[in-house]
C-alpha cells in the first residue's frame, strides 16, 4: 500500500470519526427513573417490572424515540434502582433521583406500604412554596393499596382499582352462584395490600352484594369501604408472611362452614394455607384470591390446591400486545402480571405526555419539564392499556383500569369473565 | 375467634408435631454452642441452603426425590463447614462478638444469594406423604409431620450416640468444656470442631428439608423464622442441651399454637418470647441447661 493511499484512508477514518462523535453529541437522551424491590423476599416484583420497563423503553426506541418540542427526536433511557420492599429505601432512592439525576419522571415502587411513606415526602400542593417537599412526577406501576395517589399532587398511578375491581367480582359471584350465601376468610396481616384489601375492600363487598360472615354478624361492618375493618380482621383467621404453620386457621376456616373462602394474600402462604386447607379436607363451594395471586408463583407452587380459585385482574394475555408484552417480560427475565404490565403502559403513557407538552432534553429545563410533565399526567382523561382503554381518576391520580376475572384451571390462569 | 376444646387439643397436637421442625434446627444450634460455646447464626440459612441445593438437583439433574433428601443434607454440611472456616477458624477463642457478628454476615449473604438466585420466588418442594393424614375421632394428625417427629427423634439419639459413644464425640466434648488442655493432650481441637459444624450442617440440611416438604414450598422468607425459633428453642431448652432442644421445639411448637388459637396471629410471637424473656428471667440455663466453667 503506498504512502498516499494510507494517508488518504487516515483521513477518512478521521473525518468519518468526527462525523461519528458530532452525531453522537447531537442525539439528546431522555431520562425516566424506576424502582422496585430488586432484593428481599418481594425481589421477583422489582424483576418483573424492570424486565417489562426495559422491553417498553427498547420499543420507544425502535420506533423512533421521543419527538421532542422543536420536532427532532431523543432517545429515552431509564436507570431502574433497588427500593426493597422498603420505606426508607424507597424515600432515599426518590430523594436521589428527583436531586441527582435528570430524570423527568418516576415509575415505581413496589409496595404499598412504601409508596405511602414515600410519596409522604412529595409536595402535596402544586405550587406551594411553604412546603418544601419533592417535586417530581411519579407514576406507580405496583403498590395497589387503596387510594394512595392523592397523598401529593406529583404522584399518579396506573394500578387496579380493587374496590371496583372487587364490587364487580362480588355482584358477578351472586349472580352465577345464586346458592351461594355465606363467606369467611382470611388474611397475612403483616402486609399492607393483603390486609388492606381484604379488610377494607373484599369482605365490604361481599356484604355490599348480600353475602354474610359464617360466624355471625360483625360489628360496624355495612359494605362501605373500610367499615368495621378492625373487627373483620379480628373475626377473621389470619396469618404472617413468613407463617408456615397454618393448621389452626385451616380448622378455622373448615368449621366456618362457610360456601365461599376468601384468602387474601400473596402467593408463598396463599399456597401454604390452600395445602393445609386440602390436608383438612376443608372444602369449600368457591375460593376467592388477592390480586396479587393471580400470578405464575401460585401456579407453580400449588396448582392443584388452586383449582377453582377466582381472582380478579386488570392484566392477561388476552389481546395482541398483552401477548407480545409477556413474550418480551420473558425473553427479560421477568413475568408480565397485574403488577408488572403496567410499566410497559406506564413508559407509553409517559412517551404520549412528554410529547404533548413538548419536552427539550435539556438540562437547565429539567425541574421545569417535570413540572410539564406532572401537568401532562393530570390532564389525562384516559390512556391506551395492554386489555383496552384506562379511565383516568384525575382529582385523586388514580386509574380505572379494565380487568377480567381469571379461575385457576389445570394448572393455568384462564379467563372466565371478560367485561371489558 | 370461637373454638371449644377440641380446638384446643388439636392445636396442641399440631403444634408439637410441627414443634418437630423447631426441635431439630434448635438441636443444631445447641450442638454448635455445646462445642464450642459460641452461637452460628447463619446455622438456620445454612440448612435451608442445603434444601434449596437439595432441590436444585431435582430441578437440574432431575435425581429422584429421595436422592434430594440425601443431597441437601450433605450440601448443608458442607456449607456448615464453610462457615466455620470463614465465621470462627480463624477468630480469636476469646473473642466472644467477632464470630457472633461473621455469623450474623453469613447469615444475610446466604439468605441474599438464595433471593438473588431464585428471584425471592417461592419453589415448590416435594412433599413428604401429602396425602397422610389420619383421623383419630375428632382430632387428625398429619403424616408428613409424624414423620417429621420421628425422624428428630432418631438423629437426637444419633448424636447422643455419637457424643458419647464415639472418640469422636470424646474428643468434641473434651474440647467443649477444656479447650487448652484438650489441645495440650493432643485433641486436634479444629478438626474436631469442623466436624462437628458438619455433622450439625448435616442435621440442619435433613430440618430444612424436611421443613420445606412439610411446608411443600422453599422460600427466602423460612431463614429468619427458622433462626429466631431455632435459637428460642436452644435457650429454652439450654444451650447445649440436645434433650432440652428437642423438649423445647416441642413446647414451642405447642405454645405458638395455643396463643395463636387464643390471642390471634399478632399477639403469637409477643407471647412466644415472652415465654422466652421469663425462661432468661427464671430459669437462665434452661430447661435442661447445667452450667460449665471452661478454663
Amino acid at each position: 500500500m503506498s504512502h498516499s493511499t494510507l494517508k488518504n484512508l487516515s483521513l477518512a477514518a478521521t473525518m468519518a470519526l468526527a462525523f461519528a462523535s458530532t452525531s453522537a453529541l447531537a442525539e439528546t437522551t431522555i431520562n425516566i427513573a424506576g424502582w422496585g424491590a430488586k432484593s428481599g423476599p418481594l425481589r421477583s416484583f422489582g424483576v418483573n417490572s424492570e424486565a417489562v420497563m426495559k422491553a417498553a423503553v427498547a420499543r420507544v426506541n425502535e420506533t423512533g424515540g421521543i419527538k421532542l418540542k422543536d420536532g427532532s427526536k431523543a432517545k429515552l433511557a431509564f436507570k431502574y434502582h433497588d427500593s426493597a420492599c422498603n420505606a426508607e429505601q424507597a424515600i432515599a432512592v426518590a430523594r436521589k433521583v428527583a436531586s441527582e439525576s435528570n430524570a423527568l419522571v418516576g415509575i415505581g415502587p413496589t409496595c404499598s406500604g412504601a409508596a405511602a411513606a414515600m410519596f409522604g415526602v412529595f409536595q402535596k400542593k402544586v405550587g406551594d412554596a411553604g412546603d418544601t417537599g419533592l417535586q417530581f412526577p411519579i407514576l406507580t406501576d405496583t403498590a395497589v393499596r387503596n387510594g394512595l395517589a392523592k397523598i401529593s399532587q406529583w404522584t399518579f398511578r396506573n394500578t387496579p382499582n380493587e374496590p371496583d375491581m372487587y364490587d364487580k367480582l362480588w355482584a358477578w359471584v351472586a349472580a352465577n352462584h345464586p346458592n351461594l350465601k355465606t363467606i369467611y376468610g382470611g388474611t397475612e396481616t403483616d402486609q399492607g395490600h393483603s390486609n388492606g384489601t381484604y379488610s377494607k375492600v373484599i369482605v365490604q363487598a361481599a356484604t355490599r352484594h348480600g353475602f354474610k360472615w359464617s360466624k355471625g354478624n360483625i360489628e360496624g361492618l355495612s359494605g362501605k369501604l373500610a367499615s368495621g375493618f378492625k373487627n373483620v380482621l379480628a373475626s377473621s383467621s389470619n396469618w404472617l408472611q413468613a407463617d408456615t404453620n397454618f393448621s389452626v386457621q385451616a380448622r378455622a376456616f373448615r368449621r366456618s362452614g362457610a360456601d365461599i373462602y376468601i384468602i387474601s394474600s400473596h402467593p408463598f402462604t396463599t399456597c401454604g394455607m390452600l395445602k393445609e386447607l386440602k390436608r383438612q379436607r376443608a372444602t369449600p363451594k368457591l375460593l376467592i384470591g388477592l390480586t396479587s395471586s393471580s400470578s405464575q408463583e401460585v401456579m407453580k407452587g400449588c396448582a392443584a390446591e388452586a383449582e377453582g380459585m377466582i381472582i380478579p385482574t386488570s392484566f392477561a394475555p388476552i389481546t395482541d400486545m398483552a401477548k407480545e408484552v409477556a413474550a418480551l417480560a420473558n425473553k427479560n427475565g421477568g413475568d408480565a402480571d397485574l403488577h408488572s404490565a403496567a410499566a410497559w403502559e406506564n413508559v407509553m403513557i409517559i412517551k404520549q405526555v412528554m410529547e404533548s407538552v413538548g419536552v427539550t432534553g435539556q438540562a437547565s429545563m429539567v425541574q421545569k419539564e417535570r413540572r410539564m410533565i406532572r401537568d401532562g399526567l393530570e390532564a389525562l382523561t384516559t390512556t391506551n392499556g395492554l386489555i383496552g382503554k384506562v379511565t383516568r381518576v384525575q382529582d385523586e391520580g388514580e386509574a380505572l383500569k379494565p380487568y377480567v376475572f381469571v379461575q385457576a384451571k389445570a394448572g393455568n390462569w384462564v379467563v372466565i369473565h371478560d367485561p371489558r | 375467634m370461637n373454638f371449644d376444646h377440641i380446638d384446643i387439643v388439636q392445636s396442641l397436637i399440631d403444634g408439637v408435631l410441627f414443634g418437630s421442625v423447631y426441635a431439630l434446627v434448635g438441636l443444631g444450634f445447641t450442638l454448635i454452642f455445646g462445642a464450642m460455646h459460641k452461637l452460628n447464626l447463619a446455622y438456620a440459612a445454612s440448612s435451608i441452603a442445603g434444601a434449596y441445593i437439595g432441590l436444585a438437583s431435582i430441578t437440574i439433574f432431575a435425581v429422584p426425590t429421595v436422592i434430594a433428601f440425601l443431597v441437601g443434607p450433605l450440601a448443608a454440611g458442607l456449607v456448615g463447614l464453610l462457615i466455620y472456616i470463614s465465621c470462627f477458624q480463624f477468630m480469636p477463642r476469646n473473642n466472644m462478638l467477632a464470630p457472633l457478628m461473621a455469623s450474623i454476615g453469613a447469615l444475610f449473604f446466604i439468605d441474599e444469594l438464595i433471593i438473588d438466585k431464585t428471584a425471592g420466588s417461592p419453589i415448590t418442594f416435594p412433599v413428604l406423604l401429602p396425602d397422610a393424614y389420619f383421623p383419630v375421632g375428632e382430632f387428625g394428625f398429619r403424616g408428613d409431620l409424624l414423620f417429621v417427629t420421628f425422624a428428630s427423634f432418631v438423629l437426637m439419639g444419633v448424636i447422643v450416640f455419637m457424643l458419647y459413644r464415639t472418640k469422636m464425640g470424646l474428643a468434641t466434648r473434651a474440647a467443649s468444656q477444656q479447650p487448652v488442655a484438650s489441645l495440650l493432650c493432643g485433641i486436634p481441637t479444629h478438626r474436631t470442631n469442623s466436624t462437628v459444624f458438619v455433622l450439625a450442617g448435616v442435621l440442619g440440611g435433613v430440618a430444612g428439608c424436611l421443613a420445606a416438604a412439610a411446608v411443600g414450598v422453599l422460600s427466602p422468607l423460612l431463614t429468619l423464622p427458622l433462626t429466631v425459633k431455632g435459637l428460642i428453642v436452644a435457650v429454652i431448652g439450654g444451650l447445649g442441651s440436645i434433650r432440652g432442644a428437642i423438649a423445647a421445639g416441642f413446647m414451642i411448637g405447642a405454645l405458638e399454637n395455643l396463643f395463636l388459637l387464643f390471642r390471634g396471629v399478632n399477639e403469637r410471637d409477643i407471647y412466644v418470647f415472652l415465654v422466652l424473656f421469663l425462661f432468661l428471667v427464671v430459669r437462665p440455663n434452661g430447661i435442661f441447661g447445667t452450667s460449665i466453667d471452661r478454663d
